[in-house]
């Protein structure tokens, strides 16, 4: 096509659009209302996944090492010993071994790392989480449990605490925690995590039908729009066709209609949103707190809404000249 | 638009139109045309008359490819249009321009810019849309009403305008359904003397007609169809 006939054609869409304005604004209208709602859903989710986040990270797990604390309270054999069971290659067994210095107990951290779905690990040594025990305690708690400051006096365990990345692997994160050489018992909440996986799993699986059905609205309204600019343009069709229009060249000026509303619809649905969420922000920070910024996701959400409106515009318009040209369009004789 | 070159009175005498047993019927069940034979020549001007259902129509359309034959060949300016694909369509149509009895002038373009879409839908230039539309309205008598809307003109300017249309993009062949049908006598005599001008500068007319005075006074060759099947051919307007 030359660039000339593309200029034209460009031209002729826009103009269209103004010409069938009436149209346009009903349209315009039901895209608009659509993308809103489309975007609330987007910015529901993220900040569901946010406030998930943080639960999550509050959500860990306590891996607690045999180190010598055991040896305060017994001999120097382990109660834990399984005879059973095979020593390693320097007759170590695992249910025996036991965490000798905060080198080894920082190693064993190391390892944990190393699993997949570790996101991070903080080693607590044992005099840190005695300081946190006794933190809770009230003054005449913590008077009578002085003695555990004194020397060799602490009978906690030096501590892993294990941060993961996704919730839904929780179980087999902590078997693979608990295989390692070192660790004693593992603390954590896993019927939470669960839940938290759950929910999570649910929120994704709304978001995409919410967007999967008003994305197909977003196309019927397109759809229904171009259909009526085509009949009320019957005329011109039929005197194209008459002098030698290809299909391309009476189709293009409806495609680009079609994406004259999807991109119209985009820019004041990224407005109302962002009035929308100010306002509803603005109640929700007073009473849970941080939010996400709407400016963090304008650009995903104005990419998002050009994405849809173009998207639905185009196929829209493809569809329904297609079906046209191939029925009432190809008898331009009679119309 | 012009095989003649002036002062040449000999036509050339290669067939613009050929119809090689061509039979039509529809899906409804109507045989529209029976086994049509016809050759129109290059240059010719050609009236083809018939009561209602006689299968004017449907032979007009079979020339535009708006329908397909069922059996038989029919060629149109080089283009064997019972193996043409739906793609190739549109390069037929440019080869003809279409008259149509309801003008069908778009109302909110101006005279000029009713013209210059048809050259605008073949991607010509905007240099060449002013000259060849000026030289079109021109030729029709019209070129002072450029800048008028199609209500502000009288039937026959109406469809002069469309004659203009169907010549601007210099066609081999105009045809003509019932170009005279909307207009009163006078009008009718002076479309088709202009009809008549633009066959002399060569280009092959077609033009379905119910108004024998026309065809008795302008004297071309007059094809008669009735019931499907041609029933007379004769050369100057005898019927």
């Amino acid at each position: 096509m030359k660039l000339g006939s593309l200029r034209y054609l460009l031209k002729e869409g826009v103009k269209n659009t103004w010409t069938n304005r009436l149209m346009t604004i009903a349209s315009v209208g039901v895209l608009v209302a659509c993308m809103v709602i489309i975007g609330l859903a987007v910015m529901i989710s993220e900040n569901v996944n946010m406030a998930m986040g943080n639960l999550e990270k509050q959500n860990v797990v306590m891996a607690y090492m045999k180190d010598y604390s055991w040896a305060l309270y017994g001999d120097n054999t382990p109660e834990t010993t399984n005879k059973k069971e095979k020593p390693d290659k320097n007759g170590i067994r695992k249910s025996d071994y036991v965490i000798h210095s905060e080198a080894e107990a920082l190693a064993l951290c190391k390892e944990i790392e190393k699993i997949p779905n570790v996101a991070s690990v903080t080693f607590i040594s044992s005099a840190e989480g005695l300081e946190t025990a006794t933190q809770a305690m009230d003054e005449s708690q913590k008077k009578y449990f002085s003695f555990l400051k004194e020397e060799n006096g602490n009978p906690l365990s030096c501590a892993a605490k294990v941060a993961m990345t996704d919730m839904s692997l929780f179980d087999q994160t902590v078997k693979e925690i608990e295989k390692l050489n070192g660790i004693d018992t593992i603390q954590s909440n896993g019927d939470l995590a669960e839940k938290l996986a759950a929910i999570e799993n649910g929120i994704a699986v709304a978001g995409i039908w919410i967007i999967a059905i008003l994305m197909i609205i977003s196309l019927v309204i397109v759809s229904n729009t171009i259909r009526v600019t085509m009949y009320t343009r019957k005329l011109e069709i039929s005197i194209m066709k008459a002098v030698g229009a290809t299909d391309t060249f009476i189709r293009l000026p409806f495609v680009v209609e079609g994406m004259v509303i999807g991109i119209i619809s985009a820019l004041i649905a990224e407005g109302l949103l962002y009035c929308c969420y100010r306002i509803a922000t603005e109640t929700i920070i007073k009473t849970f707190g941080n939010v996400i910024a709407f400016g963090e996701m304008a650009w995903l959400l104005v990419l998002m809404f050009l994405g849809i409106g173009i998207l639905s515009g185009v196929i829209g318009s493809l569809i329904m000249i297609s079906k046209y040209l191939r029925k009432e369009g190809s008898e331009f004789a009679a119309i | 638009m012009g095989h003649l070159k002036e002062g040449f009175e000999i036509r050339e005498e290669k067939p613009i139109i050929e119809f090689r047993g061509v039979s039509k019927t529809y899906n409804t069940g109507t045989h529209a045309l029976e086994d049509v034979n016809i050759k129109i020549n290059s240059g010719e001007f050609v009236f083809v008359v018939g009561s209602s259902g006689a299968g004017k129509s449907t032979f007009m359309k079979l020339i535009m490819r708006e329908e397909k034959a069922n059996t038989g060949k029919i060629v149109v300016n080089g283009f064997n249009l019972t193996k043409m694909k739906r793609k190739a369509v549109p390069l037929l149509r440019r080869t003809m321009g279409i008259v149509f009895q309801d003008f069908r002038l778009i109302p909110n373009m101006n005279v000029f810019e009713n013209v210059a879409f048809a050259m605008h839908v073949v991607g010509a230039d905007g240099r060449n849309i002013r000259r060849e539309v000026t030289k079109a309205l021109s030729l029709v008598g019209l070129g002072h009403k450029a800048r008028s809307m199609p209500n502000q003109l009288s039937g026959g300017e109406q469809q002069r305008v469309g004659l203009a249309r169907a010549l601007v993009n210099s066609p081999d062949l105009i045809i003509a359904d019932e170009p005279t049908g909307n207009v009163d006598p006078t009008m009718s005599y002076e479309i088709v003397s202009l009809l008549t001008e633009i066959n002399k500068r060569g280009t092959t007319v077609l033009m379905v007609t119910h108004d024998h005075n026309l065809v008795r006074d302008f004297q071309h060759r007059v094809i008669m169809l009735d019931g499907g099947k041609i029933v007379a051919d004769n050369a100057g307007g005898d019927l």
